[in-house]
């Protein structure tokens, strides 16, 4: 079998190797006993249409990489559902050497004992990324893996339509406060609540407004999510709830494409990743290239924003070819223009090529530009703690707080009860506050 | 292949005929068995055993240590459940949803099993067909499919009713949802009534022309009571299944996040597992289908008692 291998791995020199790719490729695996390793890697990236998909982006470094291949498998289920999947299979010893877990996931994944501590491997490679999205791949001392995209969160708005109403682009939440205002009078909204989107979309909004809901102390965690910065979020939202001037729909329900593609909705808080996909009910259209993306006006003096969503690739605990995996991570993780088509906010530094589609919904912005500032304004601090799943309880509150039962600081009290809760759970010293 | 054995050894060797007899026979079972171990006994102790164990941090600190252990916890978890409000709220719902739902849908498929099985429809067999086929669409297919016609924004006939009127607002949702359950599961009994009513003697029907009953009657004084039997089943299938109902409410769920993780007793169960909802892991959500296995059976139990009683 090794010879077999050895013979397979000649023959694949012999077709792919040509200068640096012969001596790189070659030259390095052909050690010492010459059997390629193979590296399981399971994602979810979308592979949609027009996209570089994932099984030719691993099949470039498959060519050029024959002692370390590559098995890339998508995984078609909710990333909720990714999680478990992890988890089961880890346990029963199948579990795969690499795989793409949220941000929000890993602090969870790590408490199970299925991540591995990476960070002598990592650190190698830690300055292809940008500060923010590498610490989000941190557990306390440990780094579990090397971070793929993030979701700063951005201003999405409809250029056309601000320069009907006579208004700029807001830079401060009191701006797009009187901007609201003020498209409201016209039936217009310049920002949409989404309540289905509240756990990390209004945590990433506490972290743009300079708080911190979960710090260290020694042995266990101060969990607060009542800070000055959170308390300036719900009131940003309470008073446009108040005075009917949002949007209230799910994000994901047909109610925001509706009011997206009726002209009703020119605003929208969302995070970067969204640009590749939000324009898509417009084409064809004639809004189609009439909106543009800023970044996210200032909830006070941070010049911060916050991170929603957003993942990296982590090591499994069984994984046996960390040294292999982790270069194959690095890799994937810098291929910066091919990961873009996929609609990703790369974590790697160096801004990638705006994709075509982009520039066309786009207005023929440099999208990625844009995003790029909004990247390094991440906040640096904000962490997730072990059980941040279950504060998907907030988007309940959210949507009550959205029809007005409950107010919208309703939600931060849930988000602080219930992570309590499951820190509790787990076994995990909470601070007394 | 021994049905192949035993018909060529006729031999009068009594006692290892008999042997061979029983062997064969185990043979016949063995198939059977090792389903019924592996996918119904197996996941059974596999649960119970799991609802008495708990995920916890073993090695403190603000991770844990890296590393969750089983920890034995008695009836704890049991315990939490049954103590659990939203566990007790979700019950209320599926019972609110059980207590309209049911009747309805046994009465709806009783009325169709008795009018296919009566003269006045022609092309019985198209009936049929007809009515079981939304029993045939996946039950998340069908609840999207409601889905897309309670929405506001793209129900094709929401326009046509009063103004005002929301398939989805809080205190209608319930009703919505058991719509779609009748939808989908009254051909399905329908089928439960049609097979007991093919078991009826057709004798009793002439007898009961012959003492000049009426079409009416023959349906009311023969053919009901007879079906008895078929009504105790498709009702105690109906409780278990309202117990679990789960496909509806996620669909809805997905586009009404106001109802939470833990609409009904099985939304509980699955995002605890999902890490949703704490406590998470699988201990917990064992723990929570547990407690609802005990409940639909003793649903079921005190039904078929009632029943019973007062039959005799």
């Amino acid at each position: 079998m090794g010879r077999f291998a050895q013979s397979k791995m000649a023959m694949a020199c012999a077709v792919f190797g040509s200068g640096a790719l012969l001596l790189t490729g070659c030259g390095a695996g052909d050690g010492s006993d010459g059997d390629a390793v193979t590296i399981d890697y399971l994602h979810r990236l979308p592979d949609g249409e027009g996209m570089t998909p994932v099984a030719d982006i691993v099949a470039k470094w498959n060519a050029d990489h024959p002692d370390i291949q590559v098995e890339a498998t998508k995984f078609d289920g909710d990333a909720s559902e990714l999680a478990l999947k992890l988890e089961t299979d880890v346990n029963a010893g199948t579990g795969p050497c690499l795989a793409q877990v949220g941000y929000g996931e890993v602090p969870d994944l790590y408490v199970k004992g299925l991540l591995q501590d990476v960070r002598s491997e990592a650190d190698r490679y830690k300055d292809n990324y940008s500060a923010g999205a590498y610490s989000l791949m941190n557990v306390g001392n440990t780094v579990v893996g090397l971070p793929q995209d993030t979701g700063p969160l951005v201003y999405y708005y409809n250029e056309t339509a601000f320069e009907q109403l006579g208004v700029e682009v807001p830079t401060t939440m009191d701006e797009l406060s009187e901007i609201a205002a003020t498209a409201a009078a016209q039936e217009q909204y310049a920002a949409a609540f989404t309540p289905d989107e509240a756990q990390y979309w209004l945590s990433g909004q506490a972290a743009a407004a300079g708080d911190n809901w979960f710090t260290p102390n020694g042995e266990e965690w101060i969990v607060d999510t009542g800070g000055a910065g959170t308390q300036v979020v719900a009131s940003f939202w309470q008073e446009l709830i108040d005075d009917d001037e949002v949007l209230v729909q799910d994000r994901w329900g047909d109610g925001f494409t509706q009011a997206l593609t009726d002209g009703s909705l020119i605003g929208h808080v969302g995070a970067a990743w969204e640009a590749g996909f939000l324009l898509d009910p417009l084409d064809g259209t004639d809004a189609e290239g009439q909106w543009r993306v800023a970044q996210l006006p200032a909830f006070g003096e941070t010049g911060m924003t916050g991170p929603d969503g957003g993942s990296g690739v982590a090591v499994m605990k069984d994984c046996e070819y960390t040294e292999e995996a982790m270069a194959f991570n690095d890799w994937f993780n810098t291929q910066v223009d091919d990961l873009a088509t996929q609609g990703l906010v790369v974590a790697a530094t160096g801004a990638p090529e705006t994709p075509e589609k982009m520039t066309r919904q786009f207005g023929g912005q440099d999208v990625f530009e844009e995003m790029n500032i909004a990247n390094a304004a991440l906040s640096p601090d904000f962490v997730y703690v072990p059980g941040f799943a279950s504060l998907s309880a907030m988007n309940s509150t959210a949507a009550e707080a959205g029809d007005g039962s409950v107010p919208v600081s309703d939600i931060f009290d849930t988000a602080r009860s219930t992570s309590v809760e499951a820190l509790d759970n787990l076994g995990i010293a909470v601070a007394d506050s | 292949m021994p049905l192949t054995l035993e018909a060529k050894n006729k031999s009068p060797r009594r006692s290892v005929r008999s042997g061979r007899k029983g062997l064969t026979g185990f043979l016949f079972l063995l198939p059977f068995l090792v389903l019924f171990v592996v996918v119904f006994l197996i996941p059974i102790i596999v649960s119970i055993r799991s609802a008495l164990f708990a995920q916890v941090a073993s090695g403190g600190g603000l991770y844990g240590g890296g590393e969750l252990v089983d920890q034995f916890v008695g009836l704890d978890n049991l315990v939490a459940a049954a103590t659990n409000g939203a566990f007790w709220k979700g019950m209320g719902r599926v019972a609110l949803f059980g207590l309209v739902q049911i009747p309805l849908m046994i009465g709806s498929g009783l009325f169709l099993a008795l009018l296919l099985d009566s003269f006045i429809v022609r092309r019985v067999a198209f009936f049929r067909l007809a009515f079981f086929l939304p029993y045939a669409v996946p039950g998340v297919i069908a609840a999207m499919m409601w889905a897309y016609l309670y929405t506001p924004q793209l129900s094709p006939f929401l326009e046509y009713l009063p103004d005002g009127t929301n398939f989805m607002a809080p205190n209608v949702i319930i009703l919505s949802m058991a719509n779609m359950t009748t939808w989908t599961f009254t051909g399905y009994n329908m089928l439960i009534f049609l097979a007991a009513l093919q078991a009826i003697p057709r004798e009793l029907y002439e007898a009961a022309a012959m003492d000049g009953a009426t079409g009416f009657q023959v349906a009311t004084r023969i053919k009901i009571p007879l079906m008895r039997g078929a009504a105790l089943l498709a009702i105690l299938l109906s409780i278990i299944g309202t117990v679990q109902l789960f496909n509806e409410p996620v669909i809805m769920q997905s586009v009404n996040q106001w109802m939470g993780n833990d609409y009904t007793p099985m939304m509980l169960a699955y995002n605890s597992l999902m890490g949703q909802v704490t406590p998470s892991g699988s201990g917990p959500a064992s723990a929570i289908s547990l407690l609802m296995a005990i409940i639909a059976g003793a649903l079921a139990a005190i039904y078929a008692f009632a029943q019973r009683q007062k039959g005799e």
